[in-house]
């Protein structure tokens, strides 16, 4: 199949009242050709539909959590077919159907920074086909030649003769004709939207109260649900007593559900006393005594393993190892991390005979449809799924437990909605948590101070198989990215990962796997130029030849922060640098110490993106991204006690406040690099540039995180 | 039956006056801009005006706003844009924007009594409104540029 959409579809019209649309299905990349195209009978998956009025309506399977991706797509979009972005509307489609799903997963899923660089390319094709279909129609209306056309803002406009036609009155002869195998683009010098500072489309709502999150769904006999979830993972009920909690003023119903029970009352507050009031007895597990210090040990354990099958091998780095007369080991931690979305965990449920309708803030339609098909055996095709905005997702936002608690308690008061809504204290304690790892670094510097061999051993869980994800050749892209390809030049190489199997419910934070292997390998790489009494970039440079794009980041940001000058008095520098999601990002972390504490003053970011579809997006998720990771690594972890979490809310789960963060100045590098994310990228150099300016000011190397705890 | 003035107008609302004020806005008075983040004050996403002064609304029973003058997201722009939210707008402040009724509620508390804030005012007033995604830095900003523009 030709780079081009297949005809049958893009041909299609709907009827829209008595009016034509015209759509045109957007080709998937990658899938394409291997999946079947769409039944006859269905709409075509992706599409963009322009309604006789000009209307533009966009569906496409990302959802909007704040990473401004619906924005950037819709730039696109307009662009290319000559339309005011102000006259897209964006629809998130109700179905996860095969052709939203994006690969690794093979799910519709909003992950993985793929909004921009996965979407960018057959969107920008589409809109140009259309565009092009649009031209013709008019030129065939007006009878002259389309290349004495021009469009502006939903017009086709022939200047010779002063005349214009508004696409809604093509729509009807351009659904006729064949789309362009190669459309023509808009030229780069040309271009209004893709590549400018657009305001977000989501703006004016989100400041006025009139967004619709997920908490803020409503509707006619809307009710309202509270839980009351086992404080052990994976408990299951032995016994419900709900006597108290039924007398309560505005309860309805106590629904019983997977690890406890839904309280369904007139008012979200009704059914949350109600909840509390439940007396529930919980069947022991083999959980009830695990404790941080538990884990530590069996995952301290698993870096001492020797029947570890390696994840990959380069050269002989075992050999190296054993031989070599210097070698430089550190071993380094991370624990679980919570994701404390503003908006907490929630779902609307109505069910009816042959029809569930879910209201979700979801980041993972596939996998809340797999995850009820499995759970409730609820038919896809009588699955839909309404997203509404996400107040925050990072990777949280991807089950779906909280619609079966919906769907279970929307089935108890006879298909009545349901809203179910977590409180803050749910939402930490019940795990989903970003994996507790650790790491054991061994190298070995030749005589020139360069790293010959290097091994890496990684203990923890399996977070990839966790999610279902098949876990092929000991590879799990959700514990091993950032090592298993890693930029730097290592001749000699063994890397491994001692899987150690943990019962708490897990879940990527954002940056998945590079929110620890960054920590680890660039933490690890400080060590070794101090080791070889190399400067920290100079080393870092000397392992990335042929790497262009590392090396372009590191030398902005580099000149950023005054690399090559001393610091102002009592301020310390650290630098790391790491490639995730398609886009290299270089950070310098300036901090003083205050009372033995690091009090971080400045942080300087480089990203090479391969082009900022919208800059000032890109902007704002790097700061975003520098202020999650900071916060993380200073003060963030869950721990356990008696199998429970021992944090509940924001005084002991304590995100970063306005005068708590630093000046971040953020620098984009436009090369000419294939598209990469955003909005992950940003997060794995923060921590390991951290940890180590504190070495340069105090000589203290922190090698596990939170790092105010582990400072004492 | 709870008395006060929302948003300008008097209305009676039918709830326990237990309930946070929080939830008599969202569930009963229909106002869902008001976000729920912790329950505890410890956040700010549901702050709103009572009598001018911000408050937390999901520790503050109803009953005790019975006869005052409560002022939320949905009221602060309702015939123009507050300046605060032209600044916002112009600043393009938001990421998620679950938290940013409350920093809007928040800031324009402070720029009522505070004309020209300085750094120090600004952190001192907005420390307790958390956001996630990290807009900080342009909050900081468009707070600035409303006082600007008042």
């Amino acid at each position: 199949m030709p780079a081009f959409l297949r005809s049958r579809l893009s041909r299609r019209s709907f009827m829209a009242g008595s009016a034509t649309v015209l759509t045109v299905a957007i080709r998937l990349p990658a899938l394409a050709q291997n999946t079947p195209p769409p039944a006859p009978n269905r709409h075509p998956a992706a599409f963009i539909r322009i309604a006789p009025d000009g209307k533009v309506t966009f569906l496409l399977p990302t959802v909007e959590m704040g990473q401004g991706t619906q924005t950037g797509q819709a730039q696109v979009l307009a662009e290319e077919l000559g339309v005011d972005i102000r006259s897209v509307a964006i629809a998130v489609p109700t179905q996860p159907q095969p052709e939203y799903r994006i690969h690794l997963f093979n799910q519709m899923r909003s992950v993985g920074s793929y909004g921009m660089r996965y979407w960018h390319d057959p969107l920008r094709r589409a809109g140009a086909q259309a565009r092009m279909m649009l031209v013709q129609a008019a030129a065939d209306r007006l009878g002259v030649e389309p290349a004495s056309l021009t469009v502006s803002d939903g017009m086709v406009i022939h200047a010779a003769t002063n005349r214009r036609v508004p696409y809604g009155q093509l729509t009807e002869a351009a659904a006729r004709l064949t789309p362009l195998a190669e459309p023509v683009f808009i030229p780069a010098n040309q271009r209004r939207y893709s590549g400018q500072r657009i305001a977000r489309l989501d703006t004016m709502e989100k400041i006025t109260g009139r967004a619709t999150f997920g908490i803020d769904v409503t509707m006619e006999d809307l009710l309202h649900g509270a839980v009351k979830l086992g404080p052990v993972y994976r408990a299951e009920v032995d016994a419900i007593d709900d006597a108290k909690a039924r007398a309560m003023p505005g309860v309805i119903a106590v629904v019983p559900a997977p690890r406890g029970a839904v309280v369904v009352a007139r008012s979200w507050w009704q059914a949350k006393q109600a909840a509390d009031a439940l007396e529930i007895r919980w069947k022991p597990t083999p959980h009830d005594t695990l404790s941080s210090a538990l884990i530590d040990a069996q995952l301290r354990a698993g870096l001492d393993r020797a029947d570890v099958p390696p994840s990959l091998v380069r050269g002989d780095a075992g050999g190296a190892l054993q031989n070599a007369a210097r070698i430089v080991e550190a071993d380094y931690a991370v624990p679980f991390l919570a994701h404390v979305c503003m908006e907490p965990i929630t779902c609307t449920a109505r069910t009816t005979a042959g029809r569930i309708e879910l209201w979700m803030p979801t980041q993972g339609h596939d996998e809340v449809r797999m995850t009820l098909e499995r759970a409730l055996r609820i038919p896809a095709e009588q699955l839909f799924i309404n997203s509404t905005f996400l107040g925050g997702g990072f990777g949280r936002k991807t089950d779906g437990e909280s619609a079966i608690q919906a769907i279970l308690a929307s089935r108890a008061v006879g298909g009545r909605p349901v809203k179910v809504i977590w409180s803050r204290e749910d939402d930490v304690q019940q795990g989903h948590y970003r994996q507790t790892m650790m790491a054991r670094l061994r190298a070995v510097l030749d005589t020139e101070g360069r790293i010959s061999a290097m091994s890496i051993r990684v203990a923890g869980p399996q977070m990839g198989r966790n999610l279902g994800i098949p876990v092929t050749n000991n590879i799990d892209p959700f514990s091993l990215l950032g090592l298993v390809d890693m930029r730097y030049q290592i001749p000699n190489l063994r890397i491994d990962h001692a899987v150690v199997d943990l019962p708490v419910p897990m879940r990527p934070w954002r940056s998945i796997a590079h929110s620890f292997t960054g920590f680890f390998l660039e933490s690890f790489m400080d060590e070794c130029a101090r080791a070889a009494g190399r400067d920290p970039l100079d080393f870092r440079k000397a392992h990335l030849a042929g790497q262009p794009r590392m090396l372009a980041v590191l030398d902005r940001v580099a000149q950023m922060s005054g690399w090559s000058t001393p610091a102002p008095a009592g301020v310390s520098r650290g630098i790391a640098v790491v490639d995730s999601y398609g886009s290299p990002v270089a950070e310098v972390v300036e901090l003083r110490m205050v009372n033995g504490q690091p009090r971080v003053e400045r942080v300087h970011a480089a990203i090479d993106c391969g082009r900022a579809i919208n800059p000032g997006q890109v902007e704002t998720q790097i700061q975003g991204s520098v202020i999650e990771a900071l916060g993380a690594a200073l003060r963030l972890q869950i721990t356990l006690k008696d199998g429970r979490a021992e944090q509940s809310n924001f005084g002991d789960y304590p995100i970063l406040r306005i005068d708590e963060v630093p000046e971040i100045s953020v620098s984009i590098i436009e090369t000419g690099s294939p598209l990469g994310g955003v909005g992950e990228p940003g997060v794995p150099p923060l921590a390991p540039a951290m940890v180590n300016a504190i070495q340069a000011a105090n000589g203290k190397r922190v090698r596990a995180l939170p790092v105010l705890e582990k400072l004492g | 039956m709870i008395r006060f003035n929302l948003n300008g107008r008097d209305l009676a609302l039918d709830v326990d006056g237990q309930t946070p004020l929080l939830w008599a806005l969202r569930d009963t008075a229909g106002l869902t801009g008001t976000k729920y983040g912790c329950g505890q004050a410890a956040c700010g996403a549901c702050s709103v005006h009572v009598n001018d002064e911000p408050v937390r609304s999901c520790a503050l029973p109803v009953s005790e706003v019975a006869g005052q003058r409560v002022l939320t997201i949905e009221g602060l722009g309702a015939t123009q844009l507050h300046v605060v939210q032209r600044a916002w707008a112009e600043l393009d402040v938001a990421q998620c924007g679950y938290c940013q009724s409350g920093q809007i509620m928040v800031a324009a508390a402070l720029l009522a009594t505070t004309r020209n804030p300085s750094d120090a005012e600004i952190e001192a007033a907005m420390s307790g409104v958390l956001c996630r995604c990290g807009t900080y830095a342009r909050i900081r900003a468009a707070i600035k540029r409303a006082a600007e523009l008042a």
